[in-house]
């Protein structure tokens, strides 16, 4: 492989990372605080979907991407409600989320089939752009990604240096003794739920606005779950997102230049090594960690009082 | 308490059974005057399985739909779309037939079986199906010789390529996509014997993000010209972005390119379906039969050359384009070889109809798996 | 006035089907709501379902021919819900009995019906089963996650359905055409109209499995040892450890069977609907089987119930696709809406919501 051709797979894996992790940050969010949210899939595919066509009447892309989180932050709030005010079992409801949200992008977008829009393009940062090897990859592509560099940071500031982030992750871990510290865990964990449905949201804009600049069904493409299996590979924690976005975004590229080097390899075969991979990274983990680092109290609602 | 609800949801089960064994014999469709001429409303239906407006495929066949409605006023059509292959086309299908259709166009090879199958139970309505190898009494396949189009669309782009790396993003490893490699792998050569096609398979038919991903690791091989065998422009923006070449398929996909967007391979329907019409009102109309139309009868066409493409290749483009309208077909004629050197077709034999429509391998000069 | 919120004594008894069906009305006013929005109309768009769903001739007998995997797969999920271990890979296990039963039906394809039918159901059975067993050795001996590891096998399962159909097992006349040869003719399910009459349409004899597979669970959970630890499982490792109860056996018999049985739909749907293996056998069936098991509370009755109401609003859908030109995107949408829906108005089945009157605080504590 030529250094060339490294170059033009690492920067296809930054592109293909950039929704994954968006994803991946914003399930960490919701279930730092406890609230598993599997809908992860259904919301990246509506927002994608408020994401395009607001861009599409407006001729913003800025505009766009705050409609797809803003999408995103709606439709979590539904899973919010249902689990944490009906105590719905939170498995079942992100299932059933990604039912309707997935199929309701479809439903909506079915008319726009085909379409374009502007959207993002790429830019390159002047100066940090030409350096030697980081420049062609990390520095010529687009706003979004750009804006993807920052996320780790400001989720882990979040998450470990503001009380509210601190609150959250007591909500996740012992809500009842958050609340007795007066905590109030019901809206820390509300918030979660909403923040990280923020990012899931650009995640899903970002493959309408960046990646492609086409509506068609079923863009979401399996991402969304791939991200919450990078949750639990990342151990929770944001630096780690970043690894396994990569990582991922890596094998998706990888496996497309593969063929256009002219493998003999069958592509079903090829199309496998993404899952694959998710499959072993799991393994992986659970094989080396003692403590896998989940939130104590992921998965169970809290109950009303009285 | 328990117990009661059992018992409830019992009686409900059996008084559905109950419900079903007083049920009639599945309707027929109400029978159109059986095979005479067809006079009044003719209800003419559409099965595709992918979203109208992808601008692609099934985008091609409803402007054949749509032509057919404006040409005759007592022809009323419908459309069903996004149908899966498989148990769900039967139904869709029967549908159909049940509701009095005379005549359906089912438009995807997955059709095949459930368009045979339904067609049994229902003699009296009129199939077509698209694409496939099956036909019956009342069933009839067709297709477009789109290869002679993507021969066309071959020799611009080995024309036009400097690097002789040219890209193909392609769906499925079934044998009208693999045509479609070989026809315009072998129009490449013959303006261009140097070039060679690399092949990327996505396995999906629209899924723009993964076609255009396809695309730039084609581009990353520094292929400069790029053509598809999908549904949706995603490699053409790609193309376009990094200011290299391209070549559409199913419709004149310039839109989404302006400037990289070089020709189109696309479909023509709308007189092979007017004709249809005209068979079925006339009486004409008889199943079991194979049509594989092409140039000559308009079903396929390359789209208008972009700016870019300099008047002589226009020009020899054009000429072979007469030959093919004149019903000169020589796309698949020998000497032809395999990826591997074996001789398929010795000089001056010309492919059947039938080892066109099982081709599973490439020929010479295209790189990648046939799987 | 303020709300208090109660949790109930004792079980909500006729309550519960109100609740329920509340819910269902709320779901499809929302959905009808949606259409509305579309453009199509609201009411007229619903009758048009009900009457695809429901009132057609045709419409019991398309429903109970999807019904029939749609709940072979529910029970097969039902069955490790049971034990709160999310085995989400039904479509994969679907697949993969779907793989094993052509196996079994082009390598013996010289033996007769009676013989190489239950052949095919048994070699579906066992490689569902064990494409289930790969999240349970995950889960049991290193902790996985089975909810991601299930699902990801579905996508690979597919790609190994798909791999072997393209390539090795791919139907030499079949023009290229990514398919298997055809079963032979003792390898196809026969229709049911052959001995009953025309009146059962397409039905075929892959339906005498749903009663025969449902008894099976229901007697399984209600009288035997196993089955009652099943239950009492659920509420946690530690409750089982504690009791000495074997918890490793019991989930790789859960996520065992469950994914034999989903395999067997698969081996059903292969022989009796399509006659030979394609990819197009994936429509999804996995993740309807889901959602029935959760709405149906993994019990016997409501999961054949709600599978055959599932695949009548499916059948339904695809009339208003004709009719009205709806997108059959609103299939999903609509079960998801009733997913959600029901699963709030199961808050109600545990908890009692009263207003309460501030003047008569005191009487109560």
């Amino acid at each position: 492989m030529s250094p060339e051709l490294i170059i033009a797979l690492l920067a296809a894996a930054v592109q293909a990372g950039t929704p994954i992790l968006f994803a991946t940050l914003g399930e960490i969010l919701s279930e730092k605080g406890g609230v598993m949210n599997l809908g992860v899939e259904g919301v990246m595919a509506l927002a994608a979907f408020a994401a395009f066509i607001v861009c599409h009447v407006t001729g913003s892309a800025w505009l766009g991407l705050l409609a797809g989180g803003l999408c995103g932050v709606l439709l979590c709030a539904v899973h919010s409600v249902v689990c944490q005010v009906f105590l719905g079992n939170q498995v079942v409801s992100g299932l059933a989320l990604t039912l309707f949200g997935t199929g309701l992008s479809n439903f909506l977008g079915t008319p726009f089939v085909g379409q374009n829009t502007g959207g993002f393009r790429a830019l390159a940062v002047p100066g940090l752009a030409d350096l030697p090897f980081l420049g062609p990859v990390l520095f010529r592509q687009d706003a979004m990604v750009y804006l993807c560099y920052c996320a780790p940071v400001a989720v882990w500031f979040f998450l470990n240096r503001t009380s509210l982030g601190l609150g959250l992750r007591a909500a996740g871990e012992m809500p009842a003794a958050a609340a007795a510290a007066g905590l109030r865990p019901q809206r820390l964990r509300a918030l979660g739920v909403l923040a990280g449905g923020f990012l899931c949201g650009l995640g899903g804009a970002y493959l309408s606005l960046a990646h492609t600049h086409l509506w068609t069904t079923g863009l979401s493409g399996g991402r969304g779950w791939v991200a919450v299996a990078l949750v639990i590979f990342a151990f929770w924690r944001p630096g780690r997102a970043v690894l396994g976005a990569l990582l991922f975004g890596g094998v998706m590229a990888f496996q497309l230049r593969l063929q256009a080097s002219g493998t003999n390899v069958p592509s079903s075969l090829l199309l496998m090594l993404p899952y694959l991979l998710t499959v072993v990274v799991l393994v992986f983990c659970a094989a080396r960690a003692r403590r896998s680092g989940a939130p104590a109290a992921l998965g169970v609602n809290i109950e009303p009082e009285g | 308490m328990h117990k009661r609800l059992h018992l409830i949801g019992a009686l409900a089960l059996s008084l559905i059974l109950a419900l079903a064994g007083c049920q009639n014999a599945p309707e027929k469709a109400a029978a159109p005057a059986a095979d005479g001429p067809k006079t009044g409303e003719l209800k003419v239906g559409f099965v595709y399985t992918s979203p109208v407006g992808d601008a692609g495929y099934s985008w091609a066949h409803d402007q054949g739909r749509k032509a057919i409605e404006k040409l005759d006023p007592g022809v009323k059509t419908s459309f069903v779309e996004a149908v899966k292959e498989g148990a769900d086309a039967e139904r869709v299908i029967e549908n159909m037939a049940r509701s009095g259709y005379d005549l359906i166009f089912t438009t995807s090879f997955g059709f095949m079986d459930p368009t045979i199958k339904v067609a049994k139970d229902y003699p009296k309505v009129k199939f077509m199906h698209c694409s496939g190898f099956k036909s019956s009494e009342n069933v009839s396949n067709y297709f477009g010789r789109i290869y002679q189009a993507r021969y066309l669309t071959g020799m611009v782009a080995g024309a036009m390529t400097k690097t002789n790396i040219i890209g193909y993003v392609a769906a499925f490893p079934i044998p009208e996509v693999i045509r479609g490699v070989n026809a315009f792998t072998l129009g490449v050569r013959s303006v261009n014997p140097k070039a060679q096609v690399r092949v990327v398979w996505t396995k999906t038919w629209f899924d723009p993000a993964l076609e255009k991903d396809a695309a730039i690791s084609l581009l990353d091989v520094n292929a400069d010209v790029i053509t598809q065998h999908q549904d949706s422009p995603g490699p053409q923006e790609a193309a376009q972005q990094r200011g290299k070449y391209c070549i559409g398929y199913n419709s004149d996909m310039s839109a989404y390119a302006p400037k990289a967007h070089l020709t189109a391979a696309v479909w023509n329907w709308a007189p092979f379906y007017e004709t249809m019409i005209k068979e079925v009102r006339t009486g004409k109309w008889t199943g079991g039969r194979s049509m594989w139309w092409g140039m000559e009868k308009g079903v396929v066409d390359i789209a208008p050359f972009g700016p870019m493409v300099p008047k002589a290749v226009q020009d020899k483009v054009n000429a072979q384009k007469e030959l093919f309208k004149k019903g000169e077909d020589k796309v698949f004629v020998g000497p032809i070889k395999d990826q591997a050197g074996q001789v398929k077709f010795a000089e001056g034999v010309k492919a059947t109809d039938k080892e066109l429509l099982g081709m599973t391998w490439f020929v010479e000069g295209v790189v990648g798996s046939v799987q | 006035m303020t709300l208090i919120v109660r949790k109930r004594e004792e079980p909500i008894g006729w309550g519960a089907p109100v609740i329920y069906l509340g819910a269902l009305a709320v779901a499809l006013a929302l959905c009808a709501g949606l259409l509305a929005l579309y453009g199509k109309p609201a009411l007229g768009g619903m009758a048009v379902l009900f009457r695809g769903a429901f009132g057609q001739p045709h419409s019991l007998l398309d429903g109970l021919l999807k019904a029939i995997p749609i709940f072979l797969c529910s029970i097969g999920v039902a069955l490790s819900f049971r034990m709160q271990i999310w085995n989400i890979g039904a479509e994969g296990q679907f697949a993969l009995g779907a793989v094993g039963a052509t196996w079994a039906a082009l390598t013996f394809s010289g033996l007769p019906g009676p013989l190489l039918l239950p052949l095919m159901l048994c070699c579906a059975f066992l490689l569902g089963g064990a494409w289930g067993l790969i999240p349970a050795a995950l889960r049991l001996r290193l902790g996985v996650n089975e909810v991601i590891t299930s699902l990801m096998l579905n996508y690979i399962g597919v790609l190994v359905l798909e791999y072997l159909v393209f390539g090795p097992w791919k139907d030499p006349a079949s023009f290229g055409f990514p398919m298997t040869a055809e079963f032979p003719p003792g390898g196809q399910i026969g229709r049911l109209s052959a001995f009953f009459g025309p009146a059962f349409g397409k039905l075929h004899w892959g339906l005498l499995a749903c009663p025969l597979v449902g008894a099976a669970y229901a007697v399984f959970l209600s009288r035997t040892r196993l089955g009652f630890e099943l239950t009492a499982c659920g509420e946690g490792e530690r409750v089982a450890r504690y009791a000495a109860m074997p918890y490793a056996m019991l989930v790789a018999l859960v996520l065992g069977v469950g994914g034999g049985v989903a395999g067997m739909a698969g081996c059903i749907e292969a022989s009796a609907t399509l006659g030979r293996l394609q990819p197009t056998i994936m429509v999804g069936y996995g993740y309807t089987a889901i959602t029935v098991a959760w709405l149906a509370r993994l019990k016997p009755w409501p999961i054949a119930f709600t599978a055959y109401l599932l695949a009548a609003l499916r059948v339904g859908v695809e009339v208003m696709q004709l009719e009205l030109q709806i997108p059959a995107a609103f299939a999903p949408i609509l079960e998801g809406a009733i997913l959600l829906c029901v699963l709030a108005a199961q808050f109600f089945l545990g908890y009692s919501v009263r207003l309460r009157d501030p003047a008569r605080a005191g009487a109560e504590s």
